[in-house]
């Protein structure tokens, strides 16, 4: 069975539509997709391109990592982070780009997405190629519409509308032409990119992925205590997601990203997160390569695992 | 002159290899034939018998152009086959998802009183989304919550499900029943198979299930006392509590005018107002 079918048998014993991409981000080009070119509403993960573009402006010297952000009472409610806190907070925004990446604090993301600028960020994808990617808005305005489409009086009721089993509610924010959205290779490509940079700003980014809070998805599939996971997840409603960076101890780092939408409307969903491990170690393992094994420039390309295992 | 209808003289006559057994298997007299057989050499200009005291034998140049005849009444055939399903444009190709049991005779009974002519299909509500993607079916029934990417999906319906267990034990009782449940296989719809053991333990029942593709083997296992099961149906003592309904939704292929001159929606309708 190819690695594609293997895909799309996983996604169907989950009850999910799925885009997956793979790459390797060192060595001879290597990857693996299914839909990875689709475009798909990416939910909290716009955290990540945003987070890059943030750590590529301070590197430019055009912000401070150590200014100070106020973050007053009535900002977005969230489930973590300062979004669930009940009062002022004052952070550096290296602090709030580590929140915003770790346990995906909303109040810190649209703090970051305000001071980075929506139209620097746009002209940032559009100089790196990321064509396919659109942050059209933070987390509290996107969740203001899923309120408005629900018909719901509070953020936390619409959250649950969307969630009837009854019904198949729907909201524009599923939609990747009316939210904020990317494909499955655009977001690996923005991984590359943080992989590609040396500046302090990048390892604090960096540094804030591998800290991720949940482990539940893409970390499901390699259940190895010495495998790096770098990973950010992207939920609302039926949509999970994860894009990460899969490091094996002496092997070379594979970027892989799981799209996903559920035919099931609950919000807990064990198995569709488990699925998104299996379908990031499918997708995956036919990419690892030790680093040793890596030809030096310009030399013949190393026969990958996988030819090797068959 | 009917090419055809000659054409079909000389097939006969070449399988017979006999004139009075062509005939016969033409339902004609063999004089007509004869007649025929000679008509068409003159028209073709080729001798395609020889005939003689020992019978009848195909001459080279028939050999040769019997194929082609051949396959000429075979296309005649198909271009007729094709016009018919032209013909018939009220008949539409219906999928019921297997979990409705003995709801889908009720339902295509009730159609087909409606004026539509049903061609049905009973499977797994996965594989039948599939066809209605692929084109094979106008219209289906499936269980929700299911994949319906590039379908036309109308509204979830909420059908009431029916216990039938040993005497004693109602719908509040999950918490009781230490038999499994038999269920239709997994692999028919794994979302919704996952869901409905989700809700048997919610509701206090281990989830244990027995996967069955058949009905009456389903039943079966419920009249040895080995099983319970849901089926649809209106719910026995109406207490509701713990019931664990049947969700369906039924959907249409895009694009809509696949076939323009069925009505889809108003069969969708109907269909809708079965369940």
């Amino acid at each position: 069975m190819s690695t594609e079918d293997r895909l799309r048998e996983i996604a169907g014993d989950a009850g999910i539509s799925v885009w997956v991409h793979a790459e390797r981000l060192d060595g001879p080009p290597g990857s693996i997709t299914l839909g990875g070119d689709h475009p798909v509403a990416i939910a909290s993960l716009y955290k990540l391109p945003l987070a890059v573009a943030w750590a590529d402006r301070v590197a430019a010297g055009e912000l401070d990592p150590w200014e100070r952000l106020t973050l007053s009472a009535g900002r977005v409610p969230g489930p973590t982070g300062i979004a669930m806190l009940l009062d002022d907070v004052s952070i550096s925004m290296r602090d709030a780009v580590r929140l915003m990446i770790a346990v995906s604090d909303n109040a810190a993301g649209d703090a970051i997405l305000a001071r980075t600028g929506t139209a620097w960020l746009r002209e940032w994808l559009a100089t790196h190629g990321l064509h396919d990617t659109s942050v059209l808005r933070g987390s509290a305005d996107t969740l203001r519409l899923v309120q408005r489409d629900t018909g719901a009086s509070s953020t936390a009721l619409a959250e649950r509308a969307l969630a009837d089993v009854e019904h198949d509610v729907l909201t524009s924010q599923y939609d990747a032409a009316l939210a904020s959205s990317s494909t499955a290779s655009d977001l690996c490509a923005v991984l590359a990119l943080l992989w590609s940079r040396r500046h302090p700003a990048h390892a604090v980014v960096r540094d804030a992925l591998a800290h991720q809070a949940w482990r539940h998805r893409v970390g499901s599939g390699f259940p190895h205590d010495d495998v790096a996971i770098h990973g950010k997840t992207g939920t609302l409603g039926r949509l999970r997601h994860e894009a990460a960076v899969v490091t094996f101890p002496g092997e070379l780092p594979v970027a892989v990203a799981v799209l996903t939408r559920s035919a099931r409307a609950e919000r807990h969903l064990p198995r569709v997160d488990a699925a998104i491990g299996e379908l990031a170690r499918t997708a995956v393992h036919p990419l690892r390569l030790a680093v040793s094994r890596a030809p030096a420039p310009g030399s013949r390309p190393a026969r990958g695992r996988s030819q090797s295992r068959g | 002159m009917d090419l055809l209808r000659h054409l079909r003289f000389f097939v006969a006559v070449a399988e017979a290899r006999h004139f009075g057994q062509a005939a016969v298997s033409l339902g004609m007299s063999q004089p007509p034939l004869s007649q025929g057989i000679q008509r068409l050499e003159r028209e073709l200009g080729v001798r395609l018998f020889d005939r003689d005291a020992r019978g009848v034998r195909i001459t080279a140049a028939g050999s040769a152009l019997l194929p082609r005849a051949e396959s000429m009444l075979e296309e005649a055939a198909e271009l007729r086959a094709h016009a018919g399903r032209w013909t018939e444009p009220d008949e539409i190709r219906i999928g019921f998802a297997a979990d409705l049991e003995s709801q889908v005779p009720a339902l295509v009974a009730r159609l087909r009183h409606a004026g539509f002519t049903v061609a049905p299909t009973v499977d797994g509500s996965v594989p039948l989304a599939d066809c209605v993607r692929d084109g094979q079916l106008d219209l289906a029934v499936l269980r929700h919550p299911i994949v319906v990417d590039g379908t036309r999906p109308r509204e979830v319906r909420t059908l009431a499900t029916r216990l039938e267990a040993p005497r004693g034990y109602g719908f509040d009782d999950w918490a009781r029943i230490d038999l499994p449940v038999v269920v239709p296989p997994r692999r028919h719809h794994p979302a919704a198979h996952d869901q409905l053991v989700d809700s048997l333990r919610r509701a206090g029942h281990s989830g244990a299930v027995i996967e069955e593709a058949d009905p009456v083997a389903r039943a079966a296992y419920v009249a040895a006392g080995r099983a319970v099961r849901l089926s649809v149906g209106d719910a026995v003592g109406g207490s509701g509590a713990s019931v664990i309904p049947l969700r369906v939704r039924v959907v249409l292929p895009v694009p809509a005018d696949r076939r323009p001159h069925v009505d889809l929606e108003r069969c969708a309708v109907a269909l809708e107002a079965g369940l």
